[in-house]
């Protein structure tokens, strides 16, 4: 089996501090992997750096075997909620329709087709009753379904999620995982940039420990361990230390 | 705790930023206005070879002063060709040279309206005279609010008047040249006359219905009054307002009726509302041709002859008589 | 039309046509959260305007309007510059190129004034404006590019609202920021560059920033607020120079301003989202539906369970 994603040595900055320093991997398909690591680790970055959002110091990324430019209608990436102005006047379906721009072509106007399609996303994520309701009357957990709906709607073969739990309500989470699992169940390959320890065991069958390098990648039983979470973790507390003492 | 340096590339967009404000501070110093008369310049106090020092705000009253005062003046005027007195606002080098003058010589009556604090300043040290102010009052235009026409160098007996009470200025300033003075003004002032018996020969052979002058601004009230013209400014008497439809609209409406052939744009001031005067005539069915630029607030460029007075004064008056005489 | 002379039409026509362009660029810069960039960018033109007059020696109008683009442009670059290379926050940089590029103009105008030669006059018409002088030419011009604005939002609706609302989304499905941001830039310059012979530097900003204010008081829908910040924008350029027919003297440009105004405060008072009155309204309903319910207004005795 080919791996969907490779990333050797990739290298990044943020503003002069080093945030991605020789990080290489690879991702298998049908995997569903946490990215997890410590504030500040280069995780939000890494996923912006692959998908040429973030300005890249070196390194070489592929998917599915092809420089983004051209696997990009395979990959659905979906961005921090906080990334977004909510206020902007548009209704959950116009925002989930946007998934599907790339298809309808520009200088088009989205077709019936177009529209059911969307619909479908919205009710896969429970949000169909919301598909005309403006996006600023959604609650964080909504919002964060109709962003997973537009990602749903392009209907790529890798997920890429930035913290797509974060402030969401439990009923939302479920909702999320459950769908992400149902992705797994069909083929498709799922990154997830995680911010819970917790959940990762019960969650997640690869993860990626990032803390500016690769500590540790792999099956979740097999790599994830006090010694891993520590070597990833234990270096941030150490800088923390420093800070206030 | 943390230690912030600046970075470089703030310092640089400082540095920029710096250097930006320090050549505008600089820029105010610069520029300088039209020269006349002999002399050279001596650092302090009157030249150096005894010349009066005479700074003026307009050239329509340095360039006479120059030929008046011969080589025994050195006169400076603030204010160049195509500058506009009435926005005109003085610069730091200007405020030197008005306060190395021995005397300073300004037209009055409103007109350099934004220099008015400047005045006043110079005036605790140095001698300022308002030539225009020392015309006698009922002889003086005004327009409908009560407001001042300032525009007097466009009457020649009145402008005799103004230059006259700067003349005795110069003579109080040099007792010993001022029969040199009176015979050079008595020459100059001979030339002025010949040039108004020229100027109402000529506009006395207009049809009596094309005597309509239409300008850019009310500068030319005096100018109308001396020739027989009937006398139309788009703006008012200072070209600090905005013009608005109405101004253009009754200017239009004047032209129709009066089937004025030419309007005339000035040195100082923007054609394109004169422009659109000319455009909206010929909607209605009238040709009015551009008859040329007139000298109103600004003399023509040093060492021409519209930079002198007297040809200024010619051109405007060749200007007109040419376009209003022409075929319609 | 009620006897409006032929300059009256032309000026109508070309603040009409202003106006709706203004509107409609204006949204955008609105929804990207830069509607003092428009300010910035009209103050930033004043240099090149006098540069393009100063380098020829005389007046030629589309050598000052593409010194004025020239310049405006280069404001825009300064901005994302200094935002990018320090840790000035947006509104500041904005604030700081609009000073100091106007400062520049203002002083190569003066210094401009006191060239010998002439020739200059009318340079100052670019900082307030001459609206009542435009003419046929103008109107064209102007009714030009408010099609070409026009065509611009139409044709590429869809990618302007993912552009404004969710760049770095569409970026990943391969539309190009960079495209939409130099397609958006171009549209503010042009705008800007023309409508400054008539409204001047100071004033085009109003309208840029006013009709998309008060259109976002009416509707929820981007497409709407499109639409009514044309309307708005044209309105108020047609009611400006109509009220500025009927007084003596009367400037068509600052009573431009002054209708736009006008229209914000009837949204922010009447509009239908969000206005004054209407949530005054929405209060009043809500607090009739609680009365009913009993306001308990003595402390609970000791032991004495809640209602």
């Amino acid at each position: 089996m080919e791996p969907v994603l490779q990333v050797r040595g990739l290298h990044a900055a943020y503003r002069r501090t080093k945030v991605l320093d020789h990080v290489t991997f690879d991702v298998m398909p049908g995997t569903l992997t946490a990215i997890i690591g410590p504030n500040g680790a280069g995780k939000s970055t890494l996923l912006k750096t692959m998908l040429d959002l973030h300005p890249r110091l070196g390194g070489e990324v592929r998917f599915f075997g092809t420089a983004y430019r051209n696997a990009k209608l395979k990959v659905g990436y979906v961005p921090q909620r906080g990334s977004v102005d909510w206020d902007f006047p548009t209704d959950a379906l116009d925002v989930v329709l946007m998934g599907l721009y790339g298809r309808i072509g520009w200088f088009r106007r989205p077709g019936r087709r177009h529209r059911e399609l969307a619909l479908e996303a919205l009710d896969k994520m429970g949000m169909a009753d919301f598909a005309k309701r403006q996006i600023s009357e959604l609650s964080g957990g909504q919002q964060q379904r109709v962003f997973l709906a537009r990602a749903l709607v392009q209907d790529a073969d890798l997920y890429l999620l930035d913290e797509p739990l974060a402030g969401v309500d439990a009923a939302t989470e479920r909702a999320i995982m459950e769908m992400l699992r149902t992705l797994r169940a069909a083929g498709k390959t799922v990154m997830v940039v995680h911010h819970d320890l917790q959940t990762v065991e019960d969650d997640f069958d690869h993860v990626l420990m990032l803390n500016r390098t690769v500590i540790a990648h792999g099956p979740t039983t097999e790599i994830f361990t006090q010694d891993t979470i520590a070597r990833t973790y234990g270096g941030w507390l150490r800088r923390k230390e420093r800070v206030t003492g | 705790m943390f230690k912030q340096r600046i970075s470089k590339s703030t310092g640089r967009a400082f540095a920029l930023l710096a250097a930006m404000l320090l050549l505008a501070a600089c820029g105010s110093g610069a520029g300088g206005g039209a020269e006349g008369g002999a002399g050279s310049a001596g650092a302090d106090g009157s030249g150096a070879d005894g010349a009066i020092r005479v700074v003026t705000t307009i050239a329509q009253i340095a360039e006479p002063i120059s030929v008046i005062g011969g080589g025994r003046v050195q006169v400076t005027s603030l204010m160049g060709p195509g500058v506009d007195p009435h926005l005109y606002q003085a610069s730091q080098s200007d405020i030197r040279k008005l306060g190395s003058a021995d005397i300073i010589f300004c037209n009055g009556l409103h007109l350099e309206a934004n220099m008015l604090r400047a005045f006043e300043e110079i005036g605790k040290s140095r001698p300022v005279l308002a030539v225009g102010e020392a015309i006698a009052e009922d002889r003086l235009l005004t327009d409908e609010t009560g407001a001042v026409d300032p525009h007097v160098w466009f009457d020649i007996d009145l402008w005799k008047e103004a230059l006259g009470a700067a003349v005795e200025e110069l003579k109080k300033l040099s007792p010993d040249d001022a029969e040199f003075f009176e015979a050079n003004k008595r020459d100059y002032f001979a030339k002025m006359d010949e040039l108004k018996e020229e100027a109402v020969r000529k506009m006395a052979s207009v049809p009596e219905k094309r005597r309509v002058l239409v300008t850019a601004h009310d500068a030319f009230g005096y100018f109308g009054r001396m020739l027989g013209l009937e006398v139309v400014g788009l703006q008012g008497l200072s070209t600090e307002d905005e013009i608005g439809l109405s101004d253009i609209e009754r200017t239009i409406g004047l032209l129709v009726e009066r089937r004025v052939p030419a309007v005339f744009v000035e040195s100082s001031i923007n054609p394109k509302s004169i422009e659109a005067v000319i455009e909206g005539a010929k909607e209605r069915g009238l040709n009015v041709r551009l008859g040329g630029e007139l000298f109103s607030d600004a003399m023509g460029g040093a060492g021409t002859e519209e930079g002198t007075y007297l040809g200024m004064f010619r051109h405007n008056v060749d200007t007109i008589y040419e376009a209003l005489t022409g075929e319609e | 039309m009620m006897g409006l002379s032929h300059n009256a039409l032309w000026v109508l026509a070309s603040m009409l046509m202003l106006g709706t362009a203004a509107g409609l660029a204006g949204c955008f810069a609105y929804w990207k959260r830069q509607s003092l960039m428009s300010d910035a960018l009209a103050h930033a033109a004043l240099p090149g305007v006098v540069i393009g007059f100063a380098i020829l020696g005389f007046k030629s109008l589309p050598v000052m309007l593409l010194g004025a683009a020239a310049s405006a442009l280069l404001g825009a670059w300064a901005v994302t510059a200094i935002r990018a290379h320090s840790r000035v926050k947006e509104d500041t940089a904005m604030g700081i190129i609009l000073s100091v590029f106007f400062g520049l103009g203002i002083m190569l105008l003066t210094m401009v004034n006191r060239m010998p030669g002439g020739g200059q006059s009318g340079l100052d018409g670019f900082i307030f404006g001459q609206a009542a002088a435009m003419v046929r030419q103008d109107m064209r011009t102007m009714t030009a590019v408010a099609a070409v604005v026009l065509l611009v939002v139409l044709i590429s609706f869809k990618e302007w609202k993912l552009y404004l609302f969710d760049p770095a989304f569409a970026r990943g499905i391969g539309l190009s920021g960079r495209l939409m941001e130099a397609a958006y830039l171009t549209l503010l310059v042009v705008i800007i560059v023309i409508g400054i012979q008539a409204v001047g530097v100071i004033l085009m900003a109003a309208l840029l920033i006013i009709p998309a204010v008060s259109a976002r008081y009416w509707t929820n829908a981007f497409g709407t607020m499109l639409a009514l910040s044309a309307l708005f924008g044209g309105g108020a350029g047609v009611a400006g120079t109509y009220v500025s027919t009927l007084g003596d003297g009367w400037p068509t440009g600052p009573f431009i301003v002054i209708a736009a105004a006008g229209f914000f405060l009837l949204s922010l008072v009447f509009g239908t989202r969000k206005g004054l009155f209407v949530k005054a309204m929405q209060r009043r309903a809500q607090m009739r539906r609680l009365k009913p319910q009993a306001v308990r207004r003595d402390p609970l005795a000791e032991g004495e369970a809640l209602p």
